[in-house]
């Protein structure tokens, strides 16, 4: 028994050390469900997925770790199993499994081929296996329906399906650090932004609800007023349909920060209504303005890609433009690594900018050990801004965009 | 009534509704560790339909909280029937009632507008709460869901601390619009449902559409399953095959060529871009169902 117990717990300690986040409560369920659901190979795994992996997206790590724990279609040589089969109580003599074993239908032996049955894991001691017993009934139900499945999931890929597969390639896709980008991981990248572009308009748009001040809510209202004989005796509120940001996003679109800063620039233009007004921008050595036009980036003015990045002018240039750009309402996201090419910074003019705006957000899409190396001038601006955040992939871009906005 | 693995595969091969080891093991899980069985999958694969079939299989009845964003505690637990209460003071008006006895009366469970989840609470009978689409339902509904989730108790505060007699078997969906919260779906046993391979798919035709002939009904699943593997939209969804078999049923179509293939789509397509990418393909498609 215990010795079972020690083996889920070494396969729950394998899938932790893969990523997969599980709890204790979890582990205990697990335990729990695997002692509940009767011990074929199939039902245990099962039993297990249900209890232990939360995200289909996990799916795929499961199945791996689990085929490598415990063991594909070969008789395993673990000790955990033969207590299981000893647990699992007798249901034949272990002569009699044999015999089961090898005289059984074809259909049972596609199964134990496959690994279905527990039969191929008959420990050499001759203890008992269920599945010598289970055989003759589960034979006689429906071995035609057997056969059939059995031989089409075998042509069929297992486990992931169609759908899963997808969700988990989103999910990793999210994951990948922008320094290893290339053009294929922008793709993969870009596929997964459809999703990540939802997310963060219904993250912006719910914080939008609840509020103590702002437009009457009136079907909140209503609905209160009920509970007081229809007067209007409990004001609900919702916060303006559009938060009074004026969003001026300014992307670095030179070496390997361009991938992040289009992401960026498309996740933000999806989400234009939650904002009272966004301008977007780009620059290497000077600003000029940005559209997104039917999937593409366009640049107003077109700028040299491979000029030698020069943010203090970028800077200047905001500065002087800062009467129709910037105001009280503005809050300023900076995508960049801050890599200046031992040009003047201008970190006070940055500081002159973040007076006026309401707030002046950095986002570094690079490394951060990297942060102050060579001609990164990313030390001064940090100082001079509200918040200098760390944004290494998709899925970080998109959650710190929805928290500074 | 004995839950086992064997009595829920037989209970839903006899309530007709066609699945893996997978969905058996987990629903099996459900009623035996009297957990809540979070659903998740592409729309129209049949998650709802597990609700219903595991109604079917327990002999008891569904009760169903369709979530939506907006849903509040007042319209899935419970409210007073104010209308009523105050027609009742009005008529009581004239016999000079003290308060005390008066209340007594406002305040009965007579007055008590059941939703479902207090109704699920109250019933004698274990029954099935099919929570739907609680992805559409915002935080602070499943924050208190979750409350409901573990105690199964509800404090109305005029009746006192209303318990469940009998804990229901929870089952929610979700089309993944949002994510859900961590504590939520730690609390649930998880299954995803996914789109059915081949062989499973022709089953499910065979067994619902019967007037379609086996031959058709493998052609259809294999010319489904090619879709899915396509990029689309909105792949299609084990509901939308069963539609077009009856719709080639209805049109009394005996061999699925690429005119019918075409004319047919829009029962399976539902996107435009999807229907003029698969029109392109719909040669090969038909071709390959052979």
């Amino acid at each position: 028994m215990s010795t079972m117990r020690d083996a889920l717990l070494g396969f729950i300690a394998e899938l932790r050390a893969a990523a997969v986040r599980i709890s204790v409560a979890e582990s205990m369920d697990a335990m729990r469900a695997v002692a509940a659901a009767g011990l074929t190979r199939t039902r245990m795994r099962e039993a297990l997925a249900a209890t232990l992996i939360k995200d289909e997206a996990d799916r795929v790590v499961f199945d791996e770790v689990y085929s490598r724990y415990f063991g594909g279609a070969r008789p395993a040589r673990g000790a955990p199993h033969r207590s299981k089969q000893a647990r699992a109580g007798v249901h034949g003599a272990g002569g009699a499994d044999d015999a089961g074993a090898s005289s059984a239908p074809p259909a049972r032996q596609n199964d134990a081929a496959r690994g279905v049955d527990p039969a191929p894991r008959q420990p050499k001691g001759g203890a008992s296996a269920p599945s010598g017993a289970e055989a003759p009934p589960e034979a006689a139900r429906e071995p035609a329906a057997s056969a059939a499945d059995s031989l089409v999931d075998e042509a069929e890929p297992r486990p992931a399906g169609l759908e899963a597969g997808h969700s988990t390639r989103m999910r990793a896709a999210e994951r990948v650090p922008f320094s290893q980008y290339s053009d294929l991981e922008y793709e993969a990248a870009h596929q997964a932004l459809a999703a990540l572009k939802r997310r963060f308009r219904v993250r912006l748009s719910r914080r939008l609800r609840l509020a103590k001040v702002g437009r009457i809510d009136f079907r909140r209202t209503i609905r209160a007023a009920i509970q007081h004989g229809g007067a209007f005796a409990d004001l609900r509120f919702r916060s303006r349909r559009q938060r009074h940001i004026d969003l001026v996003v300014l992307a670095d679109v030179s070496g390997s920060v361009r991938y992040a800063a289009s992401l960026m620039l498309e996740l933000v233009a999806g989400a234009r209504e939650c904002f009272h007004k966004v301008r977007s921008f780009v620059y290497v050595d000077r600003m000029a303005d940005a559209d997104f036009e039917r999937g593409h980036l366009v640049m107003a003015p077109p700028l040299d890609l491979y000029a030698k990045s020069d943010f203090g002018r970028v800077l200047s240039q905001l500065w002087e433009r800062r009467s129709t750009l910037l105001n009280r309402a503005t809050v300023l996201v900076i995508l960049g690594d801050g890599r200046n090419n031992r040009r003047p910074s201008r970190a006070d003019l940055l500081r002159d900018i973040g007076r006026i705006c309401r707030a002046v957000i950095w986002l570094n899409p690079e490394d951060s050990a990297r942060w102050g190396t060579g001609d990164s001038a990313i030390a001064q601006y940090g100082r001079a801004v509200d918040a200098l955040l760390s944004c290494q992939n998709l899925h970080e871009l998109e959650h710190n965009l929805s928290r500074v906005t | 009534m004995d839950i086992t693995a064997e009595f829920v595969a037989e209970g839903l091969r006899r309530a007709r509704y066609i699945t893996n080891e997978r969905v058996e093991t987990a629903i099996f899980l459900a009623l035996a560790l009297d957990k809540p069985l979070l659903i998740e999958g592409p729309a129209g694969s049949g998650k709802t339909e597990v609700a219903k079939v595991l109604a079917e299989i327990l002999h008891t009845e569904l009760i169903r909280l369709q979530c939506y964003e907006g849903l509040d505690e007042a319209r899935a637990l419970y409210e007073w029937n104010y209308q009523k209460q105050l027609l009742r003071l009005q008529a009581d008006e004239h016999q000079g009632l003290r308060w005390e006895e008066l209340s007594e009366h406002l305040f009965s469970r007579e007055y008590l507008l059941e939703r479902p989840l207090l109704k699920a609470i109250s019933t004698p009978r274990k029954a099935v709460l099919l929570i739907d689409e609680i992805d559409k339902a915002d935080e602070e509904f499943e924050a208190f869901l979750l409350e409901l989730l573990s105690d199964f108790q509800v404090s109305v505060p005029e009746l006192g601390t209303l318990r469940a007699i009998e804990r229901p078997a929870v089952v929610l969906t979700s089309n993944r619009a949002r994510e859900l919260s961590e504590a939520l779906r730690r609390r649930c046993l998880h299954l995803f449902i996914d789109f059915p391979g081949i062989e499973q798919e022709r089953r499910i035709i065979e067994l619902k559409v019967p007037e379609l002939d086996a031959r058709m009904a493998a052609e259809a699943a294999r010319l489904v399953n090619a879709l899915r593997k396509l990029d689309l939209k909105k792949p299609p969804s084990i509901a939308e095959t069963l539609d077009w078999a009856r719709a080639l049923v209805r049109l009394g179509i005996k061999e699925l060529d690429t005119p019918t293939l075409r004319a047919t789509l829009g029962v399976l397509l539902k996107h435009e871009d999807d229907r003029t990418r698969v029109e392109t393909k719909a040669a090969s498609l038909a071709g390959r169902a052979r």
